[in-house]
């Protein structure tokens, strides 16, 4: 009893002497999260996550149309800094963007756009690297934390060469060696086979992480530019990826067409 | 582009092939020579087993017994036919059948089963004894869509263990997952139907047994035309045999198609540990480099030989990027889309 008292005497002096260090109006920061730790010891990101935004339509601003929702854009400044030729393309593109978009083909979609892909995608860390199953196309990709470097190129993938490692609780993978055929979006905004994508996985809550990609080519940019948006994970009971075999729905789609187009 | 180039350094590495006795993969593809003596299969694999001293199953941390690893698929032919077959080309050696029971090694179809299997066989143009009339379908595999269990035959996995799941990684016929929950949750609602079904796993023992639902019946167990449709289920058996080979069966029921329940069992070695299959890719090494002076160019980019830091990694290798000029051949020599078969009620 006596302890007790002591305890709320002693706690009211100290709440009293740090008071007018908060400012009026301001709030004290939240602790920064921290995340669990795997069996050895990493920030554990396992689960099934999933980005809740427009990016996969644009990733820019931009007004609703026909089956498409208006969104704020997930561009760091609000736009993409093209050079003056590259953004002739990207308007071309956009002009085009029913035939010319790679998703159209059902292609592997590239990193960053894979990530906010419609559909969820789940985390599974291996001892030397960390695994991403992606719901569409069951899409994976191995990002290498083995200490290996990226592999001496020129090789042109779909998906890149993903290498990891973590800086405090993000997970920070540098990602290159791509082809020139895949987009960010499907409004046309694209890149050069010299893209260097860095990403950073951090979690903020046990069920958010946020999600950056500093994009660089000189090629095609004035500059790097970044995207960030949360990812938020899937809550429902007994989620799981389903299936999404896009090259299967397109080839049925098309294979009985006369006219079709893609068998070119 | 390419395309003839491709074609004809094909057909001299299929030719040296064949007079160096030996088979040979370009591209994913093996090619063996006529003289290849019959590839064992099921009926092997069932003797060699019946004689295996028990093996007691290392357990991961939460205690079920542990598969972690790369393994190969059954070799051989890549299932081209799983019943047993003689030579039929540089593709397809002689082989003993996949399926351990019925004994005879033969898919149970229903007459009207076997009639639409027969159909399909007589126009796969393939050249093969007994064909006959128009092309009827390609293998869905051709075109770079995947079932089970095929995949289970044909590339390597890795398979991940985790509470909860268990998680196969294919990397040889392009890079995709498939994902077993093992929590006992309830099947996705049967009006969905997806090319690899709905998985759900429990362990009776020192086995990884996975219920299989909800397939939509577009592939095919082979590049056959053997079958089945949305109706059908399967039952999966993954047991540890010794520690570098898993006993892999599968029984697959389906009523409608078949007159009684049937079982493919087929081993799956540790990528590495199988004497035969190294020596099939030394052999395979040397001609990766006959086919670059040549000027062929595979998917894969060349690793570097001598002590390489990425040999255990596994590289980006598409599957239906690449595939799209094999695509449109199929479909202008007539070869029709598959879209499942309706059987009588």
């Amino acid at each position: 009893m006596k302890r007790y008292l002591v305890g709320l005497v002693m706690g009211l002096a100290v709440a009293f002497a740090f008071t007018p260090m908060i400012g009026a109006g301001q709030t004290p920061a939240p602790a920064p999260y921290a995340a669990p730790r795997t069996p050895d010891g990493h920030p554990d990101l396992q689960g099934i996550w999933q980005a809740v935004n427009t990016a996969a339509e644009d990733l820019e601003a931009h007004n609703g149309r026909l089956g498409v929702p208006a969104g704020p854009g997930v561009v760091e400044g609000g736009v993409i800094p093209y050079k003056p030729e590259a953004l002739a393309k990207k308007k071309e593109n956009f002009e085009k963007r029913d035939t010319l978009d790679p998703e159209r083909q059902c292609l592997l979609p590239g990193v960053p756009r894979i990530t906010y892909e419609p559909g969820p995608f789940q985390i599974v860390q291996q001892g030397d690297k960390v695994l991403m199953m992606y719901e569409y196309r069951n899409a994976i990709r191995y990002i290498y934390m083995n200490g290996n470097p990226h592999p001496k190129g020129p090789i042109d993938w779909w998906m890149g060469d993903s290498r990891g490692r973590w800086e405090g609780d993000t997970l920070v993978v540098d990602v290159v060696h791509f082809n020139d055929q895949t987009w960010f979006d499907r409004s046309g905004n694209f890149h050069s086979e010299d893209l260097h994508v860095v990403e950073r996985y951090t979690p903020t809550s046990a069920h958010h992480m946020q999600y950056e990609a500093t994009i660089e080519d000189a090629k095609t940019f004035t500059r790097p530019w970044k995207i960030s948006m949360p990812l938020y994970r899937r809550q429902e009971k007994d989620v799981e990826l389903l299936e999404y075999a896009c090259p299967a729905y397109l080839l049925e789609r098309e294979w009985a067409n006369p006219t079709s187009t893609y068998f070119k | 582009m390419g395309h003839r180039i491709v074609a004809a350094v094909t057909t001299l590495i299929v030719m040296l092939a064949l007079w160096a006795g030996l088979p040979v993969r370009v591209s994913g593809q093996a090619f063996w020579p006529k003289s290849t003596p019959k590839i064992p299969m099921s009926p092997t694999w069932v003797a060699q087993k019946a004689k295996l001293p028990p093996f007691t199953p290392p357990r991961t941390p939460d205690g079920v017994p542990n598969f972690q690893g790369i393994w190969d698929g059954a070799g051989g032919d890549g299932a081209a036919d799983i019943e047993d077959h003689e030579w039929l080309d540089a593709t397809t050696p002689s082989q003993e059948t996949f399926i351990s029971d019925p004994a005879d090694g033969k898919i149970p179809y229903t007459p009207w089963a076997m009639a639409k299997h027969q159909e399909i066989r007589k126009g796969l143009g393939r050249g093969w004894p007994g064909e006959v009339g128009p092309r009827t379908h390609g293998a869905p595999r051709s075109l770079c869509l995947n079932t089970i269990p095929r995949i289970n035959v044909d590339g390597n996995q890795e398979i991940i263990q985790r509470p909860g799941y268990v998680i196969m990684i294919s990397s040889e016929v392009g890079n995709f997952h498939r994902i077993i929950p093992t929590d006992g949750r309830p099947p996705v609602g049967p009006n969905a139907k997806f090319w690899f079904g709905s998985s759900r796993g429990h362990w009776e023992g020192d086995t990884l047994v996975v219920e299989i639902a909800n397939l939509n019946g577009r592939g095919w167990f082979d590049t056959a035309g053997n079958f089945f449709t949305e109706n059908t289920k399967m039952v999966e058996r993954w047991r540890l045999a010794d520690a570098d080979t898993i006993d892999y069966s599968v029984t697959i029921e389906d009523p409608t198609i078949y007159t009684r329940p049937w079982t493919m069992n087929f081993p799956k070695r540790r990528q590495g540990t199988d004497t035969r299959r190294l020596r099939a890719a030394a052999f395979a090494a040397v001609s990766a480099e006959e086919r670059a002076r040549a000027g062929f160019v595979d998917n894969a980019p060349a690793r570097p030989r001598t002590v390489d830091p990425y040999a255990k990694e596994v590289w980006e290798e598409p599957c239906f990027e690449g595939n799209h000029e094999n695509t449109i051949t199929q479909r202008e020599s007539g070869f029709k889309w598959y879209p499942g078969v309706t059987p009588p009620k």
